[in-house]
């Protein structure tokens, strides 16, 4: 007995190991189709694709690295910049110093209801805002101190370098190189990191996100999570929720599609987990209002109510 | 014009045709050893720079090496420098429909814990497994582009497939 079953034990993985160099001939195939885990077995090679390399991260094409590729042989380093680097150097803090009395204004940018926008800031970080939001930072003193405060919902990607801040009204996050969303909206406070390491700090506490986590403080509530996906849904035209209270979900709806939403208040802090698309009113209502068994009248071009799907 | 294997590559055409022919290869390897917060584009392109320059002493057949080897090394000074967690990105899934949460639930948890297992693997299992069943790759490519036989290549994603097996038992998928 114990033979036949090495036997069994060794036919499986015998079988396994034929199947994974495609080697299999058409009766072995036939057994390992019987194998008890068959299906997963086959889930996991199908599975494997979604980890393709091509989907997030490509290799440039020759004609871009042709421009770095130098036609003379490389010079050693000529003696006299150095120095010439470091006069020039007094100089433009001197006049930097100047003009810094001068010029401390700040650049605004806001986005209104429906409306995103990217931009790029001066060391080109890019910041894409969703809607209804507005940040504000001073170009002239970016060299020294990269702030942005914000007021809304931003993704940033951040270009390495000194550190980098987001100031927000409920929390401050601090980042080195990076990409992460930072959402405030009322007292709904969420940050996640999508590459690299993100500082929070929000009233007294304070914590480092890695990729994939996320921060989220309603009200006084800190929450931990982690986000699967690897940039934010609403830069793709999507808004995605996880366990969020509904009504930062109806407020999110309107300010996507500029309208308003009336519904009844016992819904307000039910926690929401699914999403809706940014261009389609009709898909959306349904996505939003199908979980919690309601039903939706557009009432005007720019108000919507929502019932009970029983009355 | 026949490539003589011992000709010098600072010929810009040849040089372009060295380009095609590693740098994707090159560029998914980085990417399925290290994942990619540590650029393997941007080293790809870094160690083809090297190549450029030192084009006059590596010949064509010691190309693929050079290149292999410079970009490895790169990368891992990279990760001296910093302490991140490795992971490894994945898709959303594509036909996303906001009508049956419990089976996407189920399908994203899935793919977390796929995840985790994929950073869980060696470095070693990682790459042989990732270039065969993702790439494609014959296990005889992977063994001349790695430098060790195919019984290793063999042996690497077989290891690999089992310890995926392993953290992946239970989900009713």
């Amino acid at each position: 007995m114990f033979y036949i079953q090495d036997g069994r034990l060794m036919e499986k993985e015998y079988l396994i190991r034929k199947w994974l160099a495609n080697d299999l001939n058409e009766e072995e195939l036939k057994a390992f189709e019987l194998l008890e885990d068959h299906d997963l077995h086959i889930e996991i090679i199908e599975s494997a694709q979604r980890f393709k390399a091509s989907h997030f991260s490509k290799v440039d094409e020759f004609e871009k690295l042709e421009d770095r590729l130098s036609d003379e042989t490389p010079v050693r380093e000529l003696n006299w910049v150095r120095p010439l680097m470091r006069i020039a150097s007094i100089f433009v803090i001197g006049f930097g110093i100047y003009f810094l009395f001068l010029y401390n204004n700040l650049t605004h940018i806001q986005t209104m209801a429906a409306q995103k926008t990217t931009i790029e800031l001066p060391d080109s970080s890019t910041v894409t805002l969703n809607a209804l939001t507005e940040i504000s930072y001073s170009k002239n003193r970016w060299s020294s101190k990269r702030e942005v405060k914000l007021d809304g919902e931003a993704f940033f990607k951040v270009a390495k370098g000194e550190v980098f801040d987001v100031i927000t009204s409920e929390g401050i996050v601090t980042v080195v190189g990076t990409q992460f969303n930072v959402k405030q909206r009322d007292d709904y406070f969420e940050v996640k990191c999508y590459e690299g390491i993100v500082s929070v700090t929000s009233k007294e506490t304070t914590k480092e996100l890695l990729v994939g986590d996320t921060f989220r403080m309603y009200g006084n509530e800190i929450s931990f999570s982690k986000t699967s996906f690897q940039n934010p849904q609403w830069t793709k035209d999507i808004s995605h929720f996880n366990s969020v209270p509904f009504n930062e979900v109806i407020a999110e709806l309107e300010r996507q599609y500029n309208i308003t939403v009336t519904y009844d208040t016992i819904y307000e802090k039910r926690l929401f987990t699914g999403g809706f698309v940014h261009d389609s009113l009709d898909n959306a209502l349904k996505s939003i209002t199908e979980p919690l068994e309601l039903s939706y009248i557009v009432e005007s071009l720019n108000h919507v109510r929502l019932k009970n799907s029983g009355g | 014009m026949s490539k003589d294997l011992h000709d010098n590559i600072c010929d810009k055409k040849l040089f372009a045709q060295v380009y095609d022919k590693y740098a994707e290869d090159l560029h998914n390897f980085l990417y399925y050893k290290y994942g990619e917060q540590f650029n393997p584009n941007d080293k790809t392109q870094d160690a083809f720079i090297k190549l450029w320059e030192h084009c006059k002493k590596v010949t064509l057949s010691a190309a693929k090496s050079f290149l292999f080897t410079v970009a490895n090394n790169m990368t891992l000074n990279e990760i001296k420098h910093q302490k991140v967690v490795l992971q490894h990105q994945k898709i959303k899934t594509r036909d996303y429909t906001y009508e049956d949460p419990e089976f996407l639930l189920e399908k994203e948890q899935f793919l977390q814990q796929y995840q985790k297992a994929l950073s869980n693997l060696t470095e070693e299992q990682r790459v042989a497994f990732t270039l065969s069943k993702i790439e494609g790759k014959k296990h005889s490519e992977i063994a001349e582009m790695l430098g060790i036989t195919q019984k290793v290549v063999e042996y690497r994603i077989y290891s690999a497939f089992d310890k995926l097996k392993s953290e992946l038992r239970g989900f009713n998928i």
